[in-house]
């Protein structure tokens, strides 16, 4: 495998998520399973909001 | 004897502009800066006062060498001086360095103070975020508390830390095989505490790693060095100690990566403090000289459990080793001792907590977290982001650790300009434990801490900022005309409340301050 840090993607794509795999394990209560629902949901709409040219965006003068 | 580890953060933000593509990541900086001082009456027309930068000697070396002029000269006009710099009321100094916004909080007496301090610096960003989004509607700043943006560029979170005079010269300058039996394996294995996580690797020995324990560990080239944007050293040598070098010493140290989890910050802070008195104190003693530390920064990061070998012969992990710098610090601080470090026992607690936890701690060969029976995901940047980073990879099968979406939602976790931004959302959930409160935090954006001189500097700035013709961290030098009166800030530990509140609530102005000071010390 590569290294990540040398990868040059001009576009990020998000990968799509299987929603089979969704479920959490039993033993969670159904609270927290909605919690991690909603966290979920939060992290898509972060990285969305983030846009697919935020890597190529994303570059700092070195600093200290 | 040891002394008080008075402590300070200095932390380089990356910063990203949308809306003004002609805006320089260095003219966007300054705009933040001088948003800031606006917000806080700084930028008056009588107020004229300026960054010191006379003290600053980043070429010399404490090992007894000058290896290049004083730079002090950059900063050639007044107006690039202000442009540039916002001392603070709250005892801080708010710049642009190396085109980052860069907050350096005040003089701390506890590694707690020191967090909430450095806390206390994201929100004063976000208030210059504001004031500047109202000038400037069209115009988006973004900033990232972490150490690298993935291209091999890195920008760091440094600690600054108070030592005796004698004790620094004897660790660093004379006898530095000592260093290498304790601070230099303490720094190389502290990062499986206070790590912040990284997808990827990047740099001069960019290896082939899916995720690792440190942002920094790719930049260490060097265990001694002045350098601090290319070959950097475990143990930056600057004589630039901001006191009076005959009784205090700095410990200018910029391996560590930038923390969000406070836990993960106050223990490695706190952890820092007591070693470094255990040292002054001779109380330390065995030798865990590792064979190639540089070698065992990247090891370590790339694999947190993974042995490292001793130039005894041993090989030890890195909480191993971790641990015998924490059981020897739980049987120091049982001593009395006037300058015992405040809050030990909430730093040996958790310290002790976490190295329990990660000696239990499974992961497997592509990073899922199995077994986490310390819940550490809740005190650790590196786990929680790994943790985070999981639950997205989770039932995506092309989401191989390669792919770029990790390193966007790895970057996501260190955004701070937005109150409501990932990491803050997963501690108001509860998700990443605290150790502040928000009134802590809240106190220190407008209060200087009260226990050492960032009181007294804080103090000046706040009564007499159109007096004030020049600062840094150890003067505050005043414009009376026809005089300049300066009043040395040489000691760290005076300048406190205990010793100044009463003076500066009956001094209108600084002439009856210093009149005030005179008259109590016959001079």
């Amino acid at each position: 495998m590569a290294p990540s840090g040398q990868i040059q993607k001009s576009k990020t794509k998000a990968p799509k998520k299987k929603e089979q795999d969704e479920k959490e394990p039993e033993v969670l209560s159904k609270e927290k399973k909605q919690k991690l629902k909603e966290l979920d949901e939060y992290i898509e709409g972060v990285l969305e909001e983030a846009g697919e040219d935020f890597l190529d965006q994303f570059k700092q003068v070195e600093g200290q | 004897m040891s002394i008080p580890k008075v402590v300070g953060i200095e932390q380089e933000y990356a910063i990203q502009i949308q809306g003004d593509r002609s805006l320089s990541a260095f003219e966007a900086s300054c705009m933040l800066v001088d948003a800031y001082a606006r917000r806080v009456g700084l930028r008056e027309p009588a107020v004229r006062m300026l960054w010191d930068y006379a003290h600053e000697t980043p070429y010399q070396d404490i090992r007894g060498k000058l290896f290049r002029k004083s730079p002090s000269q950059q900063v050639t006009t007044d107006a690039d001086n202000r442009l540039i710099n916002a001392p603070l009321p709250n005892g801080a100094r708010l710049y642009t360095d190396h085109a980052h916004p860069e907050y350096s909080t005040p003089e701390c007496r506890s590694a707690r103070q020191a967090l909430a301090c450095d806390k206390a610096g994201e929100l004063i960003l976000q208030e210059s975020i504001q004031a500047v989004s109202s000038l400037h509607p069209g115009m988006r700043i973004h900033l990232y508390k972490n150490n690298t943006d993935h291209k091999g560029h890195s920008y760091g979170c440094h600690e600054n830390y108070m030592m005796e005079a004698a004790a620094h010269e004897r660790w660093f300058v004379k006898r530095p095989q000592l260093t290498e039996q304790v601070l230099i394996p303490f720094l190389v294995t502290r990062q499986v505490v206070a790590g912040a996580g990284k997808v990827g690797s990047e740099g001069r020995y960019a290896a082939d790693a899916r995720y690792q324990v440190s942002q920094r560990a790719d930049f260490m080239e060097n265990l001694y060095g002045l350098e601090t944007t290319y070959a950097r050293p475990i143990i930056n040598t600057r004589a630039e100690h901001h006191a009076d070098p005959d009784r205090f010493r700095r410990l200018h140290l910029i391996a560590g990566d930038a923390n969000m989890c406070e836990v993960a910050g106050l223990v490695k802070l706190g952890s820092t403090q007591i070693l470094l008195q255990m040292m002054e104190d001779h109380y330390f003693t065995e030798d865990l000289s590792l064979s190639d530390p540089l070698k065992a920064v990247r090891d370590i990061s790339m694999a947190f459990d993974t042995p490292v070998a001793l130039k005894d012969g041993r090989t030890m992990t890195a909480a191993q080793i971790q641990r015998r710098f924490q059981e020897s610090a739980a049987a120091y601080c049982q001593k009395e001792n006037d300058a015992r470090v405040p809050d030990f026992h909430l730093i040996l607690t958790h310290w002790e907590q976490i190295l329990d936890g990660l000696e239990q701690l499974r992961l497997s060969p592509d990073f899922a977290i199995l077994d986490d029976p310390g819940a550490l995901i809740h005190k650790l940047d590196w786990l929680l982001k790994l943790w985070l980073l999981n639950r997205y990879r989770k039932g995506r099968d092309d989401c191989g650790w390669d792919h770029p979406m990790l390193q966007v939602l790895d970057l996501q976790y260190h955004r701070v300009d937005n109150p409501e931004g990932m990491f803050n959302r997963l501690q108001k959930d509860g998700v990443a434990e605290r150790v502040t409160t928000d009134e802590e935090i809240h106190r220190f954006v407008r209060q200087a801490p009260e226990d050492t001189r960032a009181y007294f500097r804080g103090r000046c700035i706040e009564k007499y900022p159109e007096e004030i013709m020049l600062l840094s961290w150890e003067v505050v030098a005043f414009d009376h005309g026809q005089t300049h009166r300066m009043i040395p800030l040489l000691n760290p530990l005076q300048g406190t409340r205990e010793q100044f509140e009463g003076l500066f609530a009956g001094a209108a102005t600084s002439r009856e301050l210093i009149s005030r000071l005179e008259a109590e010390t016959g001079g």
